[in-house]
């Protein structure tokens, strides 16, 4: 058996994976015509693609179930020093920030990552408007109970509208990694991934609507109809449909999505 | 993708959650310091590889490092729990027996490895993220591939060239 010079360099993987120039893969093509254990050890990575292509996708905790998950989260969050500072700042004004974050999107826009911009923009808005003091908030309400005046009465309103944000706090999280996605780069199994996502929230979604729209809280019906209308764009889409992503995007930025569902959710 | 990312890691939900719970909380920290001219998505692949590592670091002996070559050659010598390739084998499923085998791979072999192969990243970009010389980020490319072919070939000598 003749020895082979790239048994023990990483040619082979570099070529299988699209990491070689140009001449080094003409260089391991002519390899390859000669040397048959660097043939197998090629197909041995096609085989390895293959059966793991096949296995399933783990993506979200067991049976989808997030609101352990963005329960602890809450609390870690919280007790986190650094987000105890982030309310303070919020807590301080956020228009000087506002200003400030516009300008650098303005200039993030002017570059080439228009959707991803508008994504990164949102997302600091939704800071901005204090979605973490909210949350701290309600934990120092827990471990304080309060002395002051009676804590105000609950009605099915209120009750719907403390669903209905939790709801939307969770789903925010999915329409926010639907705007930092890049369709031009995104890989099959997130689109996949966001899809999936997107339909386990259509129907509590629908539900919530529904109860809005009787209960005369326009405000909240009018959210979740955008909320639905994008979660069925995206989750009712082609995997293969290489547009679908821009397309949610755009319906996103158009009705200020994220933004209305934080203000909802504030309220 | 970072709960995906995480478990490819962790291989349970447990550590998983763990991991994501340690970038979102990141991502919530450091947004006010993203760099605009950066990719969104290679910033949180960075957060998450990161997250990963310290994750390992945490519930790893003192004085480990992931990418070192004593600690290659230790964790080498040192495989994870969990089922060897043979007995998966049995089990019939060559993916099965790959994901078992990643398992097994040392913590920077395996983050190399996922960021390549599931995720698409180039090894630049892994290097850039890691803050390693790119023949580095090869050199465990190399070596992971190198061991999931040992699972392959055991795997088709135990089931007789059915896997």
């Amino acid at each position: 058996m003749t020895h082979c010079e790239l048994l023990d360099a990483p040619d082979i993987e570099l070529y299988f994976y699209g990491e070689l120039p140009q001449a080094d893969r003409v260089r391991v093509d002519a390899h390859l015509l000669r040397c048959a254990a660097c043939r197998q050890r090629l197909d041995d990575l096609h085989a390895i693609r293959r059966a793991l292509a096949d296995r399933p996708v783990v993506d979200a905790p067991p049976t989808g179930d997030w609101s352990g998950f963005m329960r602890r989260l809450g609390a870690a969050v919280s007790q986190s020093p650094s987000a105890d500072q982030s309310v303070d700042a919020v807590g301080r004004g956020s228009a000087v920030p506002a200003a400030r974050t516009s300008i650098r999107f303005a200039a993030a826009a002017a570059a080439m990552l228009a959707i991803v911009g508008v994504g990164i923009y949102a997302a600091f808005r939704v800071r901005e408007a204090a979605p973490i003091s909210r949350q701290t908030t309600n934990v120092e309400i827990a471990a304080h109970p309060p002395t002051g005046p009676a804590p105000a009465v609950r009605t099915p309103d209120s009750s719907l509208r403390e669903v209905t944000a939790e709801h939307l706090e969770r789903s925010k999280l999915v329409v926010l990694g639907l705007t930092a996605l890049d369709p031009k780069q995104t890989h099959a199994g997130d689109w996949q991934y966001e899809r999936r996502l997107a339909g386990t929230l259509l129907d509590d979604t629908r539900l919530y609507r529904e109860m809005a729209q009787e209960r005369g809280m326009d405000d909240v019906a009018r959210v979740m109809r955008d909320l639905e209308t994008v979660l069925i764009e995206t989750s009712m889409s082609e995997a293969t449909d290489r547009e679908a992503l821009s397309r949610v995007q755009r319906l996103i930025a158009k009705r200020d999505l994220v933004v209305k569902m934080q203000l909802v959710a504030a309220n | 993708m970072v709960y995906r990312l995480a478990y490819q890691f962790a291989g349970n939900h447990y550590d998983a959650e763990d991991i994501a719970q340690d970038v979102f909380i990141k991502v919530f920290r450091s947004l006010d310091r993203f760099r605009y001219d950066a990719q969104l998505t290679s910033w949180l692949y960075r957060i998450v590889m990161n997250a990963c590592i310290d994750h390992k670091r945490r519930h790893a002996p003192a004085g480990w490092a992931p990418f070192t070559e004593d600690a290659e050659l230790r964790m080498a010598n040192t495989p994870e729990e969990g089922p060897g390739p043979e007995d998966q084998a049995y089990g019939g499923q060559l993916g099965e027996v790959l994901e078992a085998e990643i398992a097994r791979l040392p913590p920077g072999q395996r983050l190399v490895f996922t960021m390549r192969h599931h995720e698409g990243l180039k090894l630049s970009e892994i290097a850039d993220a890691l803050g390693l010389a790119e023949g580095t980020v090869k050199r465990q490319l190399h070596a992971a591939v190198h061991r999931l072919r040992a699972a392959l070939t055991n795997a088709r000598v135990t089931t007789g060239g059915a896997a």
